[in-house]
């Protein structure tokens, strides 16, 4: 699939690919779906505003090939989740809540579309009756658009809180 | 005892149960908000050398960074000599947090009170106050300097102390120096960054944890998947007798011989050293150094309540590597022992289990290796934790009964 000739079709199609990324990344039983809404060179990143202000070069999470964001599923599914009986693990067993919005698209010369989103991600754990606040902050994003449709060549996800508010499992 | 800071003293908590045997810790003590407060004092401004940095984290005159020291907020700075101070971030005049940030450069204009704007010096010394007429006649800047931190330097690594009685520093870490030159060579670092999070859990249980070489195995899923193991290795304690470091040496699975389960296994490289031997030390009683794979790190324990603790990972290159190594550096890093590493998440899970049922009553139990009753123990075994609560014990005044079980 080519790039829409329309600019608007364009940010339609960007911002489908973004609602799509937040029914994924919220259903824990569909996260092996996550990787194929990257390109096949592409990277996702989990900075904070604190180091990357600074110039710091450590990010929270730095997956910075296709191979790297294909690993994280393993991480999740094989690391945090296997090993002895996967129903005590119960670390696995959150439940993420997006909330993303407003959602700015702005398409760039070369055919691709830059989006910038808020977000913030609640997790409800079987360990805690009340939900946390795991993050908080805005989504820089560049989709791109192949053969297959709009995927994202890279994704940063930039948290407004220096201070990681707990462990998180899956993808923010 | 004589601490820099003056305090209105603290007592133990009435109530506190401490079992005769070094081997059973009471629940108790990771619940009890007095016990807290009372640790915040004799441990954390007792005698003792508190991690705080390392000063490639600071390398330019002015450069500062925030943390606390148990509860006692301070700032590292580099004063314009050169020179690594820790001071306390509370105006002198009425308390106000002198810096909000974590990090900055203080070398032009100094800290400045944003409450009535007196302003120090970024060796701490009070250099003006705003309309200071009508002051009393006493007054005088001198008298009104930020308090500061003693502060002992080994390999860049920054301590700080509140305490006169503290021993000099290379007395306090005894043979842990060892396993540190190992981890900083010549001390001269390249900071990289560092990842916060907080833990739900008592700071001790963070720090024991580490002591710990019994629940690597069998909670860290991830070295089962890749056929990760210590092949020979044993956990040292240096300093048992008072402070009870940790000192824990191991070489790893190298990464040819592991299960490539992983695409990009470069997670499991060690390119940086002639073997996959590695250190994972604690210096009592908050300070954590490693080494493991190619990743040189640093954390700070900092108790927040008494079920939250925040650890800060900070991430250091040698001063000298060239850029492919830093790039690696900070590729594996905080994706091996980082908040979403593939070697850490456990950990926050299990001890926050561990938390939430301290309200059970009841003591812990440790049992593996404490057949041996002295260091060296093996790399698998718990029997290390005695040790930490032994010194932790001592500094509150209740020590356990030598030789006992």
């Amino acid at each position: 699939m080519k790039a829409p000739e329309d600019l608007a079709s364009r940010e339609q199609a960007a911002r489908e690919l973004l609602a799509r990324y937040v029914r994924v990344v919220d259903d824990p039983d569909r996260i092996e779906e996550w990787p194929e809404l990257f390109a096949e060179e592409a990277e996702y990143r989990v900075v904070t505003r604190e180091n990357l202000e600074a110039g710091l070069l450590v990010s929270v999470v730095c997956d910075d090939s296709k191979d790297r964001i294909r690993d994280r599923v393993t991480v999740i599914r094989e690391f945090w989740g296997a090993g002895g009986r996967p129903e005590d693990r119960h670390y696995n067993q959150v439940r993420p809540r997006h909330v993303v919005g407003p959602v700015w698209t702005e398409p760039q010369d070369d055919g691709t579309v830059r989006v910038v989103a808020n977000f913030a991600v609640w997790g409800t754990l079987v360990a805690d009756p009340a939900p946390r606040l795991l993050a908080v902050g805005e989504y820089r994003d560049l989709v791109t658009f192949t053969d297959r449709g709009p995927r994202f060549r890279s994704k940063w996800v930039v948290l407004d809180t220096g201070v990681l508010q707990d462990v998180f499992v899956y993808p923010l | 005892m004589a601490s820099v800071l003056p305090r209105t003293p603290v007592g133990p908590p009435l109530a506190l149960r401490w079992p005769p045997e070094d081997n059973r810790i009471p629940r108790e003590i990771f619940t009890d908000p007095d016990l807290f407060r009372w640790e915040m004092d004799a441990v954390f401004t007792g005698p003792v050398w508190v991690l705080v940095g390392h000063e490639a984290e600071v390398p330019q005159p002015g450069d500062y960074k925030t943390l606390s020291v148990g509860a006692v907020p301070v700032i590292v700075v580099r004063g314009g000599d050169g020179e690594v101070r820790v001071l306390v971030n509370a105006c002198a005049h009425r308390g106000a947090r002198l810096v909000e940030g974590p990090r900055g450069n203080v070398l032009k204009g100094g800290f400045r009170c944003i409450y009535h704007m007196w302003t120090y010096a970024p060796d701490g010394s009070l250099l003006g106050v705003s309309l200071p007429d009508d002051f009393p006649a006493d007054f005088r800047k001198e008298d009104y300097g930020l308090p500061r931190a003693r502060v002992a330097v080994y390999k860049g690594l920054v301590f700080a102390s509140f305490h006169e009685d503290t021993p000099p520093l290379e007395e306090y870490l005894a043979e842990l120096t060892e396993g540190l030159d190992r981890v900083l060579g010549d001390g001269r670092l390249r900071y990289l960054g560092s990842i916060k999070v907080i833990f739900r859990t008592n700071w001790k249980l963070y720090v024991e944890n580490i002591y710990d070489g019994y629940h690597v195995t069998a909670l860290h899923t991830g070295f089962q998947v890749v056929r990760l193991r210590s092949h020979g290795g044993q956990r040292l304690v240096p300093n048992y007798e008072r402070n009870g470091h940790l000192w824990g040496q191991s070489r790893s699975t190298p990464r040819e011989e592991l299960q490539p389960v992983l695409r990009d296994m470069t997670l499991f490289d060690v390119r940086t050293k002639p073997t996959t031997d590695h250190n994972m030390m604690v210096v009592f009683p908050s300070g954590v150094v490693t080494d493991y794979f190619d990743t040189i790190q640093l954390r700070y324990v900092i108790p927040l309540a008494v079920d939250q603790t925040l650890i800060e990972f900070t991430f250091f290159a040698r001063a000298d590597d060239p850029e492919e190594v830093v790039r690696h550096r900070v590729r594996q890093g905080p994706a091996v022992l980082g908040p979403a590493g593939a070697i850490t998440l456990e950990d926050a899970a299990a001890l926050e289990r561990v938390q939430l049922s301290s309200v059970a009553r009841g003591d812990n139990v440790v049992l593996k290796g404490t057949p041996k009753r002295f260091p060296p123990y093996r790399h698998v075994d718990e029997a290390p934790i005695r040790h930490f609560y032994q010194a932790y014990r001592r500094l509150l005044g209740v020590p356990t009964e030598e030789g006992t079980r």
